[in-house]
């Protein structure tokens, strides 16, 4: 199936995985090195998903480790859905790591980017494996280098949230492995295809146990309400390269899982209409909790959630053009808020505060990065021309196509959370914008810290003006994410 | 392929505008005035090419259709003329201010979606321009700090409101009828009930009319129309605000039909009863509440709220006339009350007050500014050979065809406060004392007597030969099924009563020259300074009498106490609540591990919980 070695799958894990184990190697030998290596890893992953989407489009590539056949080794998973994660993550990841370039400066440079790589690698695992045990480690990989990296300013306040993290965290692993541990007492296999073939078989109060546990354990990383108290604290103090990371891409990953272990696992779909509800109910939390904070790191954390409860909401609606939704909000969502960490994170390294009233008149002091600003914020409202505003419509859309009066409260309570979301955006650039600043003097900003933020821009505007760019490989994703037969029937070659 | 240049030209302008103000503040004025009156010439050119053009993109899985019919030529024209004016006239009022690239920018940006509006042949071509309407707009209310950020945000958050209402009655339109082309789905209007069309409207009702200011949705208007900066007050109250009409007109009469229109309502509450009721409200408190305003536009900006009640009165009333009268009332208020804000803008470029209790006497030193005030007063009082007469004599003549006596009266009013309002802003600011601060003032600059000249010629002309624009909403009309009336170059014939503004043109051409005959043959009068009879001879110093002060002193206190807006009150109550909920909510995230890690288990035994119950 593949043709050449350059073109495997495997390399978006074992490349960045190595490079990781390199990085502190290469520190001995030049310091100065090492903040270029995730920038290659980076690079690399990127081209080589961009390259293999088209060809999972049509097919999904099974990769099986160590010769053997399915279900008796790990077998990789490459669908469109794996393939569209990992090209933002090494998007992403790229862009951020040429951010962190003069961004991370002081403190122990090797390790964090040796994490930083570690916990790409780990988002990338799991994205694109078949085994739920390889899953729950990749899973581990992510959140560990992530706990670690929140508390990677070393301040009071970012070794507190990474123990509240870390605690959480912690809670919720041990409840995946709870739940692996009865599936594999269940079935006595890992595979996930293997388990989806036999699920039918076996009718035990264990089965929901297990699913039990898998939602609540990933949800702790996927932020659903109320296992996120840790995301405010955690997003807000680390480094705003890892707020980007985190809440562009680590939370979407705790979604994936969930909804990768639902819909081929499972497959119920009693428990779709509770996470519908769950979803707006932390849409609805998260914005009202955002609605009166003063820290900008704190509400764009807030919103993040928010914006977990709506793509949770969308990918439970239970329909193709749901999850389509769904999938196209997390593209959104990947985009903006990457671009307002990073934004933000620039404005808070200048002013020195992270007070909505330290932005007072930045329009004026950081013009680009202000505009940058509002084009993220517009975005994540929803309004044309920019994504957010096609994604939304397709979750509305999927929504009220199911013709179900529950569907159509939950999306009048996710319009209302839409209007406090808006509110407090705008009250924002309003005080980028319309407040007298402190001081006149203006700030330069380093091209590297430009370049990402401005291409983060221009794909907000570009998909915006024409989301057909986008969707034809949506439409193919959510058909693959949801149909378990085809999932079951790829991997074992029917 | 024109529609979507226009478009393009635009919102391309407003970008190269921004950019070239960075390389060189002239090149970014002569830039705005150029798009702007290019956009006038492009539409112009399309008068009579009425034409739909499919786009060659689409967006997700809908068509992008333009369409050019009369109706939004006449919206194209009006908006595209008046923005054109308003950048005029900017180049003088923003000289010297901050931030100017961004403004013209957006100018141009507002005025583009809003030509992007009336050309759209779907609904979500519609409701992607009203977005980006909406936002750019909400840029420019904030604009000049201060309390603007607060009228911005009372703004924003009504609109969003009524945005989302909108979403949610397209999409559901979608669903229904399969595509959102306009002209499809008013060709198979048929297959909805008069209930689904009943709720459809109930939403579209809150998205249009948070934008049109119809009572209770105007609170934003009085706030954000006299805190933005003037030249875009003139185009705010112009024709922002007629969007939500434009809506209105294309639900009504385009895509439902009026003959189903009239018949939709809840049980025994039919829409153009409501509707007929609701403009009438706008137009008695609204108008009644400017009477009080002592700041000059907010006083113009109440008064926007009760014109807009006239012509909404006039097109719920669904006959020929009635729709001819409001849909004339949109241009002339565009016009007249165009011509005001901007004659405002300038007393204030030279005075730097707009607080009617300062200003008075400066008829001598703004003669233009002066004869374009009384223009604009004329024709919103409607007093005859002015645009204000043609619509409101139409208005009300529909009601007194539909026999609708207490909406005519009622109407009748609203006028009389117009007539004293409109006396008041006149009087407060261009006649009597001239304080003495403004001795020394200069005339107001040219850029801002030709878009004054312009618009008080406009006013007069279309009140003396109303027939040019008549004939168009007729045709109009026509097209919407109405009866078609017959309409000549002076107005309109008809059997209960002919509109003729010749015979009307020349009694008072005879009555200004019998006037003047008198005036000038008798020649008794002389001329005393103003100092000279005034306090009975005893020595007043000159600043420390001033006439417009309290004016009006028992009307208002006759009538103050009845004129709060409750319907304000209310909504700053709500959000207060949503605030003090929003903050309670907060403290869910307790910062203490200990709740934190309950929560956790709380949710998984909530989980089991659910499955064991079913």
């Amino acid at each position: 199936m593949v043709s050449t070695v350059w073109q495997n799958p495997v390399l978006l894990i074992v490349v960045p995985l190595g490079l990781a184990f390199f990085t502190p190697i290469i520190g001995l030998i030049r310091k100065e090195l090492v903040k270029y290596i995730p920038i290659l890893g980076m690079l690399f992953n990127l081209t080589l998903s961009l390259f293999l989407l088209p060809k999972v489009l049509d097919n999904p590539i099974i990769v099986s480790l160590s010769g053997w056949k399915p279900p008796f080794a790990i077998n990789l998973f490459v669908g469109p859905v794996g393939i569209l994660f990992s090209i933002l993550i090494s998007l992403v990841g790229l862009l951020t790591a040429i951010y962190g370039i003069n961004y991370i400066k002081k403190g122990a440079v090797e390790k964090y980017h040796m994490l930083f790589l570690l916990l790409l690698t780990g988002a990338t695992g799991i994205v694109l494996t078949g085994d739920i045990f390889n899953l729950f480690v990749f899973f581990e990989i992510l959140c560990i280098s992530s706990y670690a990296l929140v508390a990677y300013n070393q301040d009071k306040n970012g070794i507190e949230a990474a123990t509240k993290y870390l605690i959480q965290g912690s809670l919720g692993s041990a409840f995946i492995l709870l739940g692996i541990g009865f599936l594999y007492g269940l079935f006595g296999t890992l595979n996930m295809a293997d388990i989806a073939r036999n699920i039918t078989t076996v009718d035990s109060p264990a089965l929901f146990i297990a699913m039990a546990l898998f939602i609540t354990g990933f949800g702790v990383e996927a932020a659903i309400f109320p296992l996120n108290a840790w995301l405010p604290d955690a997003h807000s103090s680390a480094p705003s390269t890892i707020s980007a990371i985190l809440s562009g891409i680590a939370i979407h990953i705790g979604i994936y899982a969930i909804f990768r272990v639902l819909y081929t696992l499972f497959g119920f779909n009693s428990i779709f209409t509770v996470l519908a509800v769950i979803g707006i109910v932390t849409l609805l939390i998260g914005e009202m909790s955002a609605f009166r904070q003063e820290n900008i790191k704190r509400v764009l954390a807030y919103s993040s959630m928010g914006q977990m409860g709506l793509i949770i909401f969308a990918l439970s609606i239970g329909t193709v053009d749901g999850i389509s939704g769904g999938l196209f909000q997390i593209i959104t969502h990947t985009l903006s808020k990457s671009l307002l960490f990073l934004c933000v994170g620039y404005m808070v390294y200048s002013t020195n505060s992270m007070e909505l009233s330290s932005l007072n008149g930045l329009g004026k002091r950081m013009p680009l990065i202000s505009l940058l600003f509002t084009i993220g914020v517009f975005s994540l409202i929803g309004l044309p021309p920019f994504i957010g505003f096609p994604s939304k419509l397709s979750i509305i859309l999927a929504g009220l196509k199911t013709g179900e009066t529950l569907f159509l409260i939950l999306i009048v309570l996710m319009l209302l959370a839409t209007v406090i979301e808006g509110v407090y955006f705008f009250r924002i650039i309003q005080i980028l914008y319309f407040k007298e600043p402190d001081k006149e003097e203006r700030f330069k900003t380093p091209f590297t810290l430009l370049f990402p933020v401005i291409i983060l821009g221009l794909l907000i505007v570009a998909i915006g003006i024409y989301p057909g760019l986008l969707q034809e490989i949506l439409d193919r994703s959510a058909e693959i994410f949801w149909d378990k037969l085809s999932y079951i029937k790829i991997v074992f070659g029917g | 392929m024109t529609l979507q240049l226009i478009l393009l030209i635009g919102f391309c302008g407003a970008i190269i505008t921004y950019f070239a103000g960075k390389i060189l503040p002239v090149l970014r004025e002569i830039f705005a005035v150029a798009i702007s009156l290019l956009l006038v010439g492009m539409i112009v050119y399309a008068y009579g090419r009425y034409s739909q053009e499919i786009a060659q993109f689409g967006f997700l899985n809908f068509k992008i259709v333009f369409t050019l019919n009369r109706l939004s030529w006449l919206f194209a024209i009006i908006i595209s003329s008046l923005s054109a004016l308003s950048i005029i006239f900017s180049l003088s009022y923003m000289k010297g201010k901050e931030r100017q690239d961004f403004f013209y920018m957006m100018m141009l940006f507002v005025s583009t979606s809003m030509l992007g509006i009336v050309f759209s042949g779907t609904f979500l071509q519609l409701f992607i321009f009203w977005e980006i309407m909406s936002w750019s707009t909400f840029l420019l209310i904030s604009y000049s700090k201060g309390k603007a950020v607060k009228a911005g945000l009372k703004y924003i958050t009504m609109s969003i409101i009524g945005s989302m209402a909108m979403l949610v009655a397209v999409i559901s339109l979608y669903l229904k009828f399969g595509t959102l082309e306009i002209s499809v789905i008013s060709q198979n209007i048929d297959i909805a009930s008069l209930r689904y069309l009943s709720c459809i409207f109930g939403l579209l009702f809150l998205g249009f009319g948070v934008k049109a200011a119809v009572v209770p949705l105007h609170t934003w208007l009085p706030d954000a129309h006299s805190e933005a900066p003037s030249p875009f007050s003139a185009i705010l109250s112009g024709i922002l605000i007629k969007m939500g009409i434009y809506g209105f007109i294309l639900m009504m009469y385009m895509v439902v039909g009026i003959k189903i229109f009239m018949t939709l309502g809840v049980g025994w509450m039919k829409f153009h009863y409501v509707f007929a009721w609701l403009g009438v409200i706008s137009i008695l408190i609204p108008s009644f509440i400017a009477i009080l305003q002592n700041d000059a536009k907010r006083l113009l900006a109440w008064s926007s709220v009760g014109q807009i009640g006239y012509i909404i009165v006039g097109i719920s009333m669904g006959t020929g006339l009635g729709f001819l009268g409001g849909t004339f009332h949109i241009f002339s208020h565009a016009v007249f009350k165009g011509l005001l804000f901007l004659t405002i803008a300038s007393v204030e470029y030279r005075t730097r007050t707009r607080d009617l209790d300062q200003l008075g006497g400066l008829i001598k030193k703004m003669p233009i500014t002066f004869l374009g005030g009384l223009i604009g007063v004329m024709g919103l009082i409607g007093i005859p050979l002015t645009n204000g007469f043609i619509s409101k004599w139409l208005i009300y003549k529909s009601l007194f065809e539909s026999n609708r006596m207490f909406l005519l009266l009622f109407s009748l009013i609203g006028t009389w406060a117009a007539i004293l309002y409109g006396y008041k802003i006149l009087h407060n600011v261009f006649l009597g004392q001239l304080p003495e601060k403004y001795r020394n003032m200069k005339r107001e600059p040219v850029f801002m007597q030709i878009p004054i000249i312009i618009l008080s010629l406009t006013v007069i002309l279309s009140g003396i030969f109303p027939g040019i624009i008549l004939k168009l909403i007729n045709n109009i009309a026509f097209s919407f099924g109405l009866e078609s009336l017959n309409v000549n170059m002076w107005g309109v014939v008809s059997e209960t009563g002919t509109l003729n503004i010749r015979n009307i043109f020349f009694g008072i051409l005879a009555a200004i020259a019998l006037v003047s005959i008198i005036f000038y043959s008798a020649k008794r009068s002389w001329k005393v300074s103003q100092d000279d009879n005034y306090a009975a001879g005893a020595f007043v110093p000159v600043e420390k009498y001033n006439y417009t002060v309290e004016f009006y002193a028992p009307l208002y206190k006759m009538i103050r106490k009845y004129l709060k807006d409750v319907i304000d009150i209310f909504y700053c109550w709500i959000a207060g609540l949503v605030d003090a909920l929003c903050n309670g909510i907060r403290k869910i995230y307790t910062g203490d591990i200990g709740t934190y890690v309950g929560y956790i288990l709380f949710f998984l035994a909530f989980l089991i919980i659910i499955y064991l119950r079913g």
